[in-house]
């Protein structure tokens, strides 16, 4: 081989080294984040989904102080963000509900008005129910997502702790816009999961609803 | 990895010997570019790119042969990074970078000197969020590059320089997530400063 031809090999190389790309994974492992409604007007269904756009987030969260829900609250918001590579969710904790997105709260969710009720039966020591109050002929969600968080047993029962964390981070994942439950119990959206964090699928299945246009607008009454 | 770096680096502060008065040293500021960190498809392509960053270099160096010298160079940028998919760009927070590097110059002609060099960069997020959730990087970095020398006073001249460097990106966080590979990075930089003439 030549010396100009060495040369050539060189450069060639020193041009695929600096300008090759890196390899992006195959996101396919997911489950359906989005829910079903009765269309509205007509027959048939309306697929309805949803995600904070940038311009609404940091979204606000409102939390209780009961049952050590802004702790648990405040690492379900890290966790959430930690789940996204490219800062597609932020939130942060206020003091005002008034002006809050979210509000989180303890004990047995209220009854008033007819919302969308994502029902979540955890673990015996808890449970939780994210609702949403859609807007089905407008597509609107109307503000806050009113979240609860509501301990069955006592403070001194060592499984009442794990619970409300994992129930915390599972309601934080509905208002974040997985509004259905997965299937498979290794995944933190599933009904009664049987993991503590979010599994790769719930993390491939947020970056989904977060990479896909929603239908859903949130608008504050 | 630290001892190939470290060892020149003493010997140049100390200013061994004969050398002493042989030894230049150097200080520049300017900016500095670089090439796409990441590029990831999510329904839609999405890339992270660092802003154009100021950056400053110190550098010292010892004549190893009759118009050649070897020395050490450490550069430091701070700038902010995005991630941007459909033209929307999000802030994700401020990155440092740190490099330090082995270096061998010669004439080109007059006032005008090429440079090579190897060594380590250092990448240091303000946060430990998204790609960086592991933390920052320690990547090995090449570069070329070359300095422009006139005197100004007595013992200093002025310095503009030219570098070019690159680098293969990747992170803990990334190589978790199922990525392969690394992404070839280039950066470039120039700058003004002053160093201490050699006469």
């Amino acid at each position: 081989m030549s010396r100009a031809s060495r040369c050539l090999a060189a450069a060639a190389a020193l041009v695929a080294f600096a300008c090759s790309d890196i390899g992006a994974p195959v996101r396919s492992d997911l489950y359906e984040w989005r829910i079903e409604a009765p269309a509205v007007p007509g027959p048939g269904v309306d697929t309805l989904s949803f995600h904070w756009s940038r311009n609404e987030q940091p979204v606000r969260v409102w939390v209780e102080d009961a049952f050590g829900l802004p702790d648990h609250m405040a690492r379900a918001i890290d966790v959430w963000e930690s789940a996204f590579l490219y800062g597609e969710f932020d939130a942060t904790v206020v003091s005002d509900s008034g002006t809050a997105d979210v509000i989180v709260r303890g004990g047995t969710p209220e009854n008033k008005l007819q919302r969308l009720r994502l029902h979540s039966a955890l673990r015996p020591e808890c449970a939780g129910e994210t609702q949403l109050d859609i807007d089905v002929a407008t597509h609107e969600l109307r503000l806050p997502i009113r979240v609860f968080v509501d301990p069955r047993s006592l403070p001194d029962d060592p499984g009442i702790e794990p619970c409300l964390a994992l129930t915390s981070i599972h309601e934080l994942g509905h208002a974040i816009g997985i509004l259905a439950h997965s299937e498979d119990p290794e995944d933190i959206m599933y009904t009664d999961p049987e993991v503590d964090l979010p599994s790769n699928r719930d993390i491939t299945t947020a970056e989904a609803a977060y990479h896909t246009p929603a239908n859903l607008l949130a608008v504050r009454p | 990895m630290l001892k190939p770096i470290l060892l020149p680096a003493v010997l140049l502060a100390a200013g061994v010997g004969p050398l002493q008065a042989q030894t230049d040293y150097y200080a520049r500021a300017g900016a500095m570019w670089a090439s796409t960190l990441v590029r990831d498809v999510l329904v839609t392509e999405v890339t992270v790119q660092q802003s154009v960053a100021p950056m400053v270099a110190l550098g010292a160096s010892m004549p190893i042969s009759p118009g050649y010298r070897a020395g050490l160079e450490a550069t430091f940028a701070s700038g902010g990074f995005s991630a941007e998919q459909d033209g929307v760009e999000t802030d994700l927070g401020t990155l440092r970078t740190a490099s330090v590097m082995l270096g061998l110059d010669g004439p080109v002609v007059q006032n005008l000197r090429w440079r090579v060099g190897l060594g380590g960069l250092f990448y240091l997020p303000s946060d430990d969020r998204g790609i960086f959730l592991e933390g920052g990087p320690i990547r090995f970095v090449a570069g070329a590059g070359a300095d422009w020398r006139r005197p100004v006073m007595t013992k200093w001249d002025l310095m503009v320089s030219a570098r070019y460097d690159l680098h293969r990106f990747t992170t803990d966080e990334l190589e978790q997530r199922g990525f392969s590979q690394a992404q070839g990075v280039s950066r470039v930089s120039l700058s003004v400063g002053l160093g201490r003439g050699i006469r």
